[in-house]
């Protein structure tokens, strides 16, 4: 075989074990959730870590996000006379894809990062063997309560980062357009309800925006699992599995959330 | 009895002739250090109060090769009887710290049995190794403290684990291994690692490998980085741990010193193989040309 032919294969090969690593730490990671010895705190810990300590940042971006469209949309809808459904506009485009997808760069960035530092430190300070020694499974103690405090914080800082975008957009509309608040809130509300709901009850724009942060909650954590605990090389090897994890999670989430998009519009119903 | 095994090594007789006599004296040097080492512990601290018999294996690698992209060791013979402490030495990279990772089972032999109070551990799956690696207490080159817990916390972590003590029963323990390792509990209990010297971090290490009362200790370099004092500080407690609690012991150890006062039993590893594995008395009176070269080494 030609010696390019060999690389290629050798890469190639390298690339499906990566993937094969990636979704086994994934799969050991959630069957823990439902096996004992449940580690609560650490739990709690890494909901504090990754929920509440997020809060700032994803606070002020939800509000620039909706600020911004909101300007924005001013511009645009005024030359058509269209002020009054600048509501609309911000309304959509926050529940449905900028809450969650901003919301899962900043946490990608805040927590992914911070994860794979910690976890590569212990890594390489042979913490992760003491935790072997001591007959703990590292993969239970570490990966599942941070897989599963992201699999819970991301819906709800999306839920903040949507709602504070839409007060956003109330804002400006209020000062800059002179829309008042009870227009905007009504023109939030009947593009909710105009783009129907799933059982009768549930707006698909709810399923939307709350399907996709549970997806990047989980890329997320177990990315940067998965980049701190195959952590080699020192000090340095830290520094290069923090910035592969937030380079390859905010990458994922943005792949991700396009074909989830295709699925979900191709299974809700419309208007 | 003394055990040279392996095939001859061909790099000994240029390394003895370009070592000279300046290298002779030193090793003379050193192997006079040793031996006086050893007969001053001798009458109270000497290590082989236990004795042992071949049927009580602790802890047995027998013919045990390990490769990754290039062979690590290969065919490795040891046996460490009940209460002994057994030191495995050698240059670096010669893969001393991987037959801790073997014994732990947190590496597979390619080939070969590792046995442990007579199981094989080998074929065991992940989750029936944690079992048996609570058997055992491993003591880290860097101490290896989880940084974000308490020195108490640290300690207490295996019992919380595996044990279904109170909480009371679990500062009771965690304060009398403090103790034993000679720290104030009240002092360093609320302490974290980044706060502990090197030599109370090693100190707190060990007193969490013990705090589950294991049967077999694991030491990973356990006096590197430490000075004189304090490596003396750390030899005196291992030999504690062995002479009061009767505790089997691997020590993996470049502290040739150290070693040859702690240990009733030293493997030399050397290009893969044990090339040696006899008491510190046949080691220090080895006429072997890589024995003496690696003792003198040390000197320097």
């Amino acid at each position: 075989m030609p010696a390019f032919l060999t690389r290629l294969n050798d890469a190639a090969k390298s690339k499906v074990l990566t993937l094969q690593e990636y979704f086994v730490l994934a799969g050991k990671a959630l069957r823990f959730m439902f096996a004992r010895p449940f580690y609560g705190q650490d739990v709690v810990q890494q909901m504090d870590e990754i929920g509440v300590k997020s809060l700032g940042i994803v606070l002020l971006t939800g509000l620039f996000t909706g600020m911004v469209l909101a300007l924005q949309s001013s511009v645009q809808l005024k030359t058509f006379g269209a002020s009054m459904y600048i509501g609309n506009l911000v309304s959509a485009s926050m529940i449905r894809e900028l809450g969650p997808v901003l919301a899962g760069l900043m946490v990608a960035g805040r927590v992914g990062s911070g994860i794979a530092a910690q976890l590569g430190s212990m890594r390489v300070t042979e913490q992760i063997d003491a935790l072997n020694t001591l007959g703990t499974d590292p993969i239970k103690k570490l990966v599942t309560p941070r897989l599963l405090a992201a699999l819970v914080m991301l819906p709800v800082l999306t839920i903040i980062n949507d709602f504070v975008g839409i007060i956003g957009g109330n804002i400006i509309a209020s000062l800059v357009v002179g829309l008042p608040s009870a227009q905007y809130w009504r023109t939030v509300w009947v593009q909710i309800a105009n783009d129907g709901f799933a059982l009768r009850y549930i707006p698909n724009d709810f399923i939307q925006g709350l399907t996709k942060p549970i997806v990047f909650g989980g890329l997320i954590a177990v990315t940067a699992c998965y980049f701190g605990l195959g952590t080699t090389g020192g000090t340095e090897g830290v520094g290069q599995s923090t910035t592969r994890t937030v380079v390859t999670s905010s990458i994922l989430i943005l792949i991700v959330d396009y074909f989830i998009t295709q699925l979900l519009l191709s299974v809700l119903t419309y208007g | 009895m003394a055990d040279r095994r392996g095939p001859p090594d061909t790099g000994e007789q240029r390394r003895s002739t370009d070592a000279g006599p300046m290298n002779d004296r030193k090793t003379a040097a050193v192997r006079h250090a040793i031996r006086s080492e050893l007969a001053g512990d001798a009458p109270d601290e000497a290590p082989h109060a236990l004795q042992t018999s071949s049927d009580d294996c602790v802890v047995e690698l027998e013919h045990v090769s390990l490769a990754f992209d290039v062979p690590i060791i290969e065919d490795v013979s040891l046996a460490t009887h009940n209460g002994e402490t057994m030191a495995i030495v050698g240059e670096s990279g010669t893969g001393k710290s991987t037959i801790l990772k073997l014994v732990l089972r947190l590496l597979v032999p390619d080939r070969g049995r590792v046995m442990i109070d007579g199981e094989d551990i080998t074929p065991l799956s992940f989750e029936e190794a944690l079992g048996v690696r609570q058997k055992m207490g491993m003591v880290f080159q860097g101490a290896a403290l989880f940084d974000s817990m308490s020195v108490f916390e640290n300690v207490a972590y295996p019992l919380r684990e595996h044990t279904d003590m109170n909480d009371d029963e679990i500062e009771q323990r965690v304060r009398e291994k403090l103790q034993f390792v000679d720290l104030d509990p009240d002092r360093v209990m609320e302490q974290f690692p980044s706060e502990l010297s090197g030599g109370m971090r090693k100190r707190v290490g060990i007193a969490r490998g013990m705090a589950n009362n294991p049967r077999i200790m694991l030491y990973d370099e356990p006096t590197s980085g430490l000075d004189p004092l304090t490596t003396g500080t750390i030899t005196r407690l291992i030999m504690k741990l062995q002479r009061e609690l009767g505790v089997t012991s691997l020590v993996v150890s470049h502290d040739i010193r150290a070693v040859f006062r702690m240990a009733s039993k030293v493997a030399l590893l050397h290009e893969r193989r044990i090339t040696f594995f006899g008491t510190p008395e046949e080691m220090a009176g080895s006429e072997d040309q890589y024995i003496q070269d690696f003792l003198g080494g040390f000197s320097s």
